[in-house]
């Protein structure tokens, strides 16, 4: 275990019956790393984890060394922008970092500087004595990721932090992430679209149904998605010869008959490929009666996760 | 920061909260209802010395000779005009009716006041049958309506349900609010955390019942005879008022743990609710060893006073009502912090488990 890694270790997460997250293991280095995954996926499941507002049901986690379970030391070194709306009843703007600050330990006078410094950074100066209740959006938003940067942590997580932001005080948070993402501490974030967060992540991990799909680089989990196997099931009447020339093609991987011998399923690394193969065995006088793909969930997430399935 | 000041920086954070919280701000009504009482008491007895006393006052030297037998002339005479007086008459057909050769013919009521007694006296046919005085405050039986008051309504009742409504909002409330995490994301230990609220908790629950019980305590006393007053602060009242404050205190002490580790194990504060308040309710009949897992045992041991049980009363009610053998003093502040420490080491437990779960509140 590093001591400068968010380490996950076959850690499972169930709610009654519901599926959290499933044997998850993930080792997170410094730098800005992205959860992206569709609503449910788990992707505040793992940050509720990582933060011990949550624990495992199997699986041991450890972030930078430290347990979850021992909130007086991981909070200090972590600050946790939540999806959660609320703060404490009736709080301002400035009430709700400086409470935070003080709980800290930091003197009045330095708490009183440190709330400041993170309003002015996410600017809502002129907003910080009004009511946090009042807040919009976005405003809740930035007031979140100030209380949550206020103690200048080594690791930041934000859940959906660009949610509701307008593109300039996107563009100036995304300044913030980057900024923090250097001089190696961690920024994990969550989002359901990639394309917002592929820009600036250093790494990013994809999440469906609570389970990790890839995890990365951006470049080589794009790869590690176009690569991965696709299976098909064929109907057709001489499965077997229909099987010996598929076999000759490199990019399929494994064939299986059906008992009843009317069909096959294919697995395949290059979908355009096997698509090309099939066209020349039916134009060579094979009867192909259907083509039926059993396992697209990765490339269904990708195309969601792209914008295609919004 | 070492972990005193931090329970001592949550507490003072959950003070106003606790204090101002808009979910239990029946609390104080409860609080002050005993109170309330007594001075709606006192400001009777003042109305009504207000409205008899002055020139239609009588001197009391003079009511105590009045004796059954004198006349109503002569009664009149004695103590001048009365407050009030009524005569009912009615015919009597006593050659019809041989039962009513002994009833009377005229019947008188006349009505004095002393200052402290009203004086009720009945006239048949022109002579006293009967006097009838009445303290209109007194002391001794006051002492023992607030005994009864403070055992059965004060402690069974407001400080229950007080800290009932304190207590589990600490932490329940905060997941209803969806606040929790908040607390959960500081440097502080689980076990910390807990420590704070309780005691935010404690100092808010302690403040209001134990000014309402000196409240009460000194409306009960106060409009008494001045000379009264006097005696019983120089004897007993000190030590009185010391121990109603201190078992209204140690009540939130108790049944504020209990009702922090409800909060923090159950959703729905009734269930605690009513366990509570049947196995304090059934704490008379239980083995010796188990009356001492009651709070209630160790408060009504703590009373200066014990309450007053009519002798009529049901075995089974006073069984119910009194306790059953009082610990003694030291056993009953020590057995009910012990029982404090007990709870709150559970509650701690589950507080270290707890996880922030607002979708299922």
């Amino acid at each position: 275990m590093s001591a400068n890694e968010i380490v996950f270790d076959n850690v499972s997460k169930f709610y009654g019956d519901v599926l959290g997250v499933n044997r998850v293991d993930l080792h997170i280095p410094p730098g800005i790393t992205s959860l992206v995954g569709p609503n449910g996926s788990g992707k505040t499941t793992l940050m509720n984890l990582m933060t011990g507002l949550i624990h495992p049901n199997s699986g041991v986690i450890h972030v930078r060394g430290l347990s979850p379970y021992a909130p007086e030391k991981l909070m200090k070194i972590m600050g946790y922008a939540t999806q959660y709306d609320a703060g404490p009843r009736g709080a301002t703007g400035f009430d709700f970092i400086f409470t935070g600050l003080l709980l800290h330990g930091f003197s009045k006078a330095e708490a009183q500087s440190r709330t400041w410094q993170a309003i002015e950074r996410v600017g809502l100066t002129v907003a910080a004595k009004r009511k946090v209740a009042g807040y919009s959006k976005g405003m809740r938003q930035r007031i979140r990721l100030a209380q949550a940067i206020a103690h200048d942590p080594l690791v930041l997580i934000l859940d959906e932090p660009l949610n509701g932001l307008d593109p300039l005080v996107r563009a100036e948070t995304i300044a913030l992430f980057r900024d923090y993402g250097a001089n190696g501490r961690h920024v994990v974030l969550s989002s359901h679209v990639l394309q917002e967060v592929d820009v600036f992540s250093d790494q990013v991990i994809l999440i469906a149904n609570g389970m990790i799909v890839a995890e990365g680089q951006i470049k080589s989990v794009r790869e590690e998605i176009h690569e991965h196997p696709s299976q098909f099931l064929l109907h057709c009447k001489d499965a077997s010869r229909v099987a010996s020339l598929l076999f000759a093609e490199a990019h399929v991987s494994e064939i299986k008959l059906a008992p009843e011998g009317d069909g096959l399923l294919v697995l395949t690394r290059n979908r355009e490929a096997f698509s090309a193969a099939l066209e020349r065995i039916a134009l060579s006088g094979i009867d192909i009666d259907g083509v039926i793909p059993t396992d697209e969930n990765v490339d269904a997430l990708y195309e969601y996760l792209i914008g295609g399935g919004r | 920061m070492n972990p005193g000041q931090q329970i001592w920086m949550i507490a003072k954070l959950e003070l106003g909260r606790v204090f101002f919280s808009r979910r239990s701000f029946w609390v104080y009504l409860l609080a002050i209802f005993p109170t309330v009482i007594f001075l709606g008491h006192a400001l009777d007895f003042s109305l009504k010395a207000k409205q008899w006393g002055g020139d239609r006052k009588t001197s009391a030297e003079a009511l105590n000779q009045v004796q059954t037998g004198m006349t109503d002339e002569k009664v009149l005479q004695l103590l001048g005009k009365p407050i009030n007086d009524s005569i009912r008459k009615r015919r009597i057909r006593r050659d019809q009716d041989p039962a009513a050769e002994k009833q009377p013919e005229v019947r008188r009521f006349m009505m004095y006041f002393d200052g402290k007694r009203r004086v009720d006296l009945r006239f048949e046919d022109g002579k006293l049958v009967s006097r009838n005085m009445r303290l209109l405050m007194n002391f001794e039986e006051d002492r023992k309506v607030y005994a009864g008051m403070f055992q059965f309504f004060y402690l069974r009742l407001g400080i229950f349900f007080g800290c009932l409504g304190i207590f589990i909002n600490l932490f329940r409330g905060e997941m209803l609010d969806r606040s929790l995490h908040f607390w959960f994301l500081a440097p502080v230990k689980r076990e910390v955390l807990l420590l704070g609220k309780y005691l935010a908790g404690l100092i808010a629950a302690a403040l209001i019942f134990g000014t309402g019980a000196l409240f009460s305590f000194l409306a009960m006393v106060l409009p008494q005879d001045a000379s009264e007053v006097q005696t019983f602060w120089q004897t007993i009242g000190l030590e009185h008022a010391f121990w109603y404050v201190a078992a209204a205190m140690l009540g939130c002490v108790g049944y504020g743990s209990i009702f922090l580790a409800a909060g923090l194990l159950l959703k729905n504060p009734i269930i605690p609710a009513i366990v509570m308040l049947l196995w304090e309710g059934i704490n008379g009949f239980l083995p010796g060893v188990l009356q001492k897992l009651s709070v209630l045992h160790y408060l009504q041991s703590l009373c200066p006073v014990p309450a007053p049980l009519p002798n009529d009363m049901p075995a089974v009610m006073k069984m119910l009502l009194a306790p059953a053998a009082p610990s003694s003093v030291p056993l009953a502040v020590l057995g009910l912090l012990a029982l404090t420490v007990l709870v709150l080491l559970a509650a701690m437990q589950a507080a270290r488990r707890l996880e922030i779960n607002y979708g299922t509140e």
